[in-house]
């Protein structure tokens, strides 16, 4: 075959786009293949679209346009994220707003999104609180104030970090940097039911409790004498609840405290009216024709209570970290400084994240976090975020307990000062002092 | 006879290699297949490709007792819808029925009969719709069982059953009722399309037409043990319900893939003007690619019975449906008129994009039943 010959050409319609291509012909309409559109009769139709033989123009195919050329990408300005309408996430919105007035935001959450301050769920049972009167800002209001896309009652239930695309309940979203305020969930064994155990992590969870405790003095069984444990179990008594606590160990906050000042706590507690069961394991919860909840120990022991709260700790639900092949490790591993997680463009802070393995789940750390995450993703200058362990403050009103620096659990506790209202304790590493604690209160303090 | 027939079996199952699958489903998509779609979207219920594709392995590599290869046939899914989405549904209705045949346990569905039945020597698909969203609570069961010497009397209507004719079957449930007609649990059985099963001819649809999709009544339809896929049916459901919702992701992607062909397809004379519009084929072909990686690693675990397992699941399902919708929207947008025409495939795939999008689980139902499982569950 001759180059000539095998020179096909090409001609589309100019009203449906179909091609005749010389090479193939057109069979349907009479064409053999290699028919030449010059010897095509004048009164040949397009097969497609019917229009005639002059409609068509030679064809020359070009070069596919790339997608860098595409116009449109240039519109999606897809701003910022942020998963999670809790304390972090909203602290992240104040603060990027703050930075820049026009940064697009969306903030997605799975709650309602009002913003109330969380260390007083541990509190407000006594107080006389309701969910309604713990809202400082409805999240609408927040938003509109705050100029932010809120998507409520929202899952996050995928993320492609190539795509830069979150994936929600309320359809997928794309994102030019994504900020993760997740939060953590409470962590429960096996034996205890979650449609028998109540929880409190936040405002709904609370406002679960307290309807459920409105009709009048019950009694409550705390599993768990954790931070969270001790402070509620002891906020329900002065409710006027009669309040046991269950737990693994010889004495409240074991751990945390050691064993002199837990005994403190524990006395405490006599007068308060909160009993301790010590050395409790609970091996199952049942449910009572009466709507009673029986539980049952592993050393033989059955409580009846007609409320039962689990406190058995926190954990950061790894689901989304680890379909977006985030780096997890006790929760999302960020960057110590930077807030940044394994994945360019996404950060995260709160209660999610982990530095070195260790989650921090207070509250102090998180404007500091996400200081350095807003000036992260408006690239504007900061030195960084600087972890330093918080003070933590034991809200037990019947004793308050206050500690500082970073403890270790292979270092003694020492004993500073010692009176029958207050102990001061402290922990040295060559002489240096790295921890303090100081349970109770002298009555001129608390007079000041 | 027999011992002749077993060998040529295992002669065929042998030849179901993943590259020979692959390469057999290439051919016919590329052949048969492409030629046949504007006749099954008119209404042609393509049993001749279903044959071949059977042969090739298609319709069978997903079974545990072909090695479980979900994966692959989510690709070969995938391959065939690019031409043609009613194929693939058709393939995800016939591999599913596969799947409640082998996961019966019961030898007279999960021996010669799902042989021929894997091999697409015979042909079913699944009543299943209905059921799975009564099991969500979205719409109450429309068959009922009762008990008698035996098995079971079956009654009521199903709307739309595809891939089913007279001499075919497919899997179904029905609420077993006690006397006071009170339901105790469910039956799934092999609603086997004989003369006692009366097929109507349902309205014309906007697509799909050449699936063979028909309401279904029955009318004291008796069950024996020889039918009989799971009773109580809900454990059964509960292990399949993630490859039986996975499986659908092939024919999803295989639409997004031929949707973003038809974008390809006129780039070269209409480029200059398509890059104006949003979902670019080369945005929309990183997103399928990402897509289609996490359904094959999901293809991995295919009975985890996980609820972090199942919400992927959903979430890729979801992906799949919203993808499916972007490509075939942007796919006519970009070949403007000559997409529109009866006859072109973007017009089609609009249509298909919309199925996949509304048939169980719908796009809407994937939400919801993510959003529900992401809830904690706490004292009433």
């Amino acid at each position: 075959m001759n180059a000539i010959v095998s020179d096909w050409k090409q001609y589309i319609c100019r009203a449906c786009g179909v091609i005749y291509d010389e090479e193939a012909g057109d069979p349907d309409s009479g064409l053999a293949p290699g028919t030449r559109f010059a010897d095509i009769p004048d009164d040949w139709e397009c097969p497609l679209c019917g229009v005639s033989k002059s409609d068509f123009s030679p064809y020359k195919p070009t070069a596919a346009v790339s997608s860098g050329e595409s116009v449109a990408g240039a519109s999606l300005e897809t701003g910022v994220v942020i998963v999670g309408g809790g304390t972090a996430g909203w602290a992240v919105v104040e603060t990027l707003r703050a930075l820049d007035a026009d940064v697009p935001i969306t903030l997605v959450t799975a709650c309602e999104g009002d913003r109330y301050r969380k260390p007083e769920l541990s509190v407000a049972l006594s107080q006389k609180k309701t969910a309604q009167s713990m809202i400082a800002e409805a999240a609408t209001a927040a938003a509109t104030r705050l100029r932010v896309r809120l998507l409520r009652n929202t899952f996050a239930v995928g993320l492609s970090s190539s795509l830069r695309q979150l994936r929600t309940t309320s359809g997928p979203v794309s994102y030019k940097h994504l900020v993760l305020a997740l939060g953590a969930c409470p962590v429960m064994p096996d034996a205890l039911p979650k449609d028998l155990c109540w929880r409190i992590n936040d405002l709904a969870m609370w406002s679960g409790v307290q309807r459920a405790l409105a009709s009048g003095p019950k009694r409550i069984a705390v599993i768990g004498a954790g931070l969270i444990g001790c402070e509620l179990a002891e906020d329900f008594a002065r409710a006027g609840h009669s309040v046991t606590v269950l737990d693994v160990n010889p004495a409240p906050l074991t751990g945390l405290l050691p064993e002199k000042a837990s005994a403190r706590l524990l006395s405490s507690w006599t007068s308060a009216g909160v009993r301790y069961k010590a050395r409790s394991t609970v091996t199952g919860i049942t449910q009572n024709r009466d709507g009673a909840r029986t539980i049952q120990t592993a050393n033989g022991e059955t409580l009846h209570a007609d409320l039962v709260l689990s406190a058995t700790g926190l954990a950061t639900e790894p689901r989304l970290a680890r379909a977006a092949g985030l780096r997890f490790d006790n929760g999302i591993a960020v960057n110590s400084r930077t807030l940044q997680t394994s994945a360019p463009n996404i950060y995260a802070l709160g209660d999610c994240i982990s530095l070195d393995g260790a989650p921090c789940r207070f509250i102090e750390p998180i404007a500091g976090q996400a200081e350095a995450i807003a000036h992260a993703v408006l690239k504007r200058p900061h030195p960084g975020y600087d972890h330093q362990p918080p003070v933590l403050c034991v809200k037990t009103r019947s004793l308050p307990i206050l500690m500082r620096g970073a403890p270790s659990r292979d270092l003694q506790w020492e004993v500073v000062d010692e009176d029958e209202q207050q102990l001061s304790m402290a922990q040295y590493r060559d002489g240096a002092l790295i921890a303090s604690l100081k349970v109770g209160q002298r009555s001129l303090e608390l007079a000041s | 006879m027999m011992e002749s027939a077993m060998l040529t079996d295992n002669a065929r199952v042998e030849r179901w290699t993943d590259d020979a699958v692959m390469a057999h489903v290439e051919r016919i998509s590329g052949g048969s297949l492409k030629t046949a779609a504007v006749r099954i979207d008119e209404g042609y219920y393509p049993l001749d490709i279903m044959a071949a594709l059977g042969q090739a392995g298609t319709l069978g590599v997903h079974l545990d007792r072909h090695g479980a290869r979900v994966g692959l046939s989510i690709e070969a899914m995938q391959r065939a819808s690019r031409e043609c989405g009613a194929t693939g549904f058709l393939m995800w209705s016939h591999d599913v029925c596969g799947l409640y045949m082998e996961q019966s346990g019961n030898p007279a569905l999960s021996g010669a009969r799902l042989d021929a039945h894997a091999e697409g020597r015979t042909f079913g698909g699944t009543a299943l719709s209905n059921p799975m969203k009564a099991f969500s609570g979205i719409e109450p069961m429309m068959l009922r069982a009762t008990r008698v010497p035996g098995g079971y009397r079956i009654n009521g209507t199903l709307p739309w059953v595809s891939h089913i004719a007279t001499g075919q079957y497919c899997g179904a449930i029905a609420g077993v009722q006690r006397d006071d007609g009170s339901v105790s649990h469910e039956v799934m059985f092999m609603l086997d399309c004989d003369e006692r099963v009366e097929l109507r001819p349902c309205p014309v649809f906007s697509g799909m037409e050449g699936t063979s999709t028909w309401g279904v009544r029955l009318n004291d339809y008796f069950v024996g043990e020889a039918q009989i896929i799971a009773d109580p049916a809900r454990p059964l459901i509960a292990r399949i319900r993630p490859a039986f919702i996975l499986l659908q992701v092939g024919m999803a992607l295989g639409v997004c893939q031929g949707a973003i062909d038809s974008s390809l397809q006129v780039e070269p004379m209409l480029g200059h003007v398509n890059r104006f519009l949003s979902d670019r084929p080369n945005e929309l072909r990183a997103e399928l690619d990402d897509a289609a990686q996490q359904t094959q690693r999901l293809a991995r675990t295919p009975y985890d019975g996980s609820k972090d397992y199942l919400l992927e699941v959903l979430d890729v399902r979801a992906r799949g449906s919203e993808l499916a919708l972007r490509a075939a929207q942007a796919s006519l947008l970009h070949q403007g008129a000559r997409g529109y025409l009866m006859s072109a495939a973007p017009q089609r795939r609009i249509r298909e994009s919309h199925f996949v999008a509304i048939v169980t689980p719908a796009l809407k139902h994937l939400r919801f039943e993510m959003a529900r499982l992401c809830k904690e569950e706490f004292p009433a």
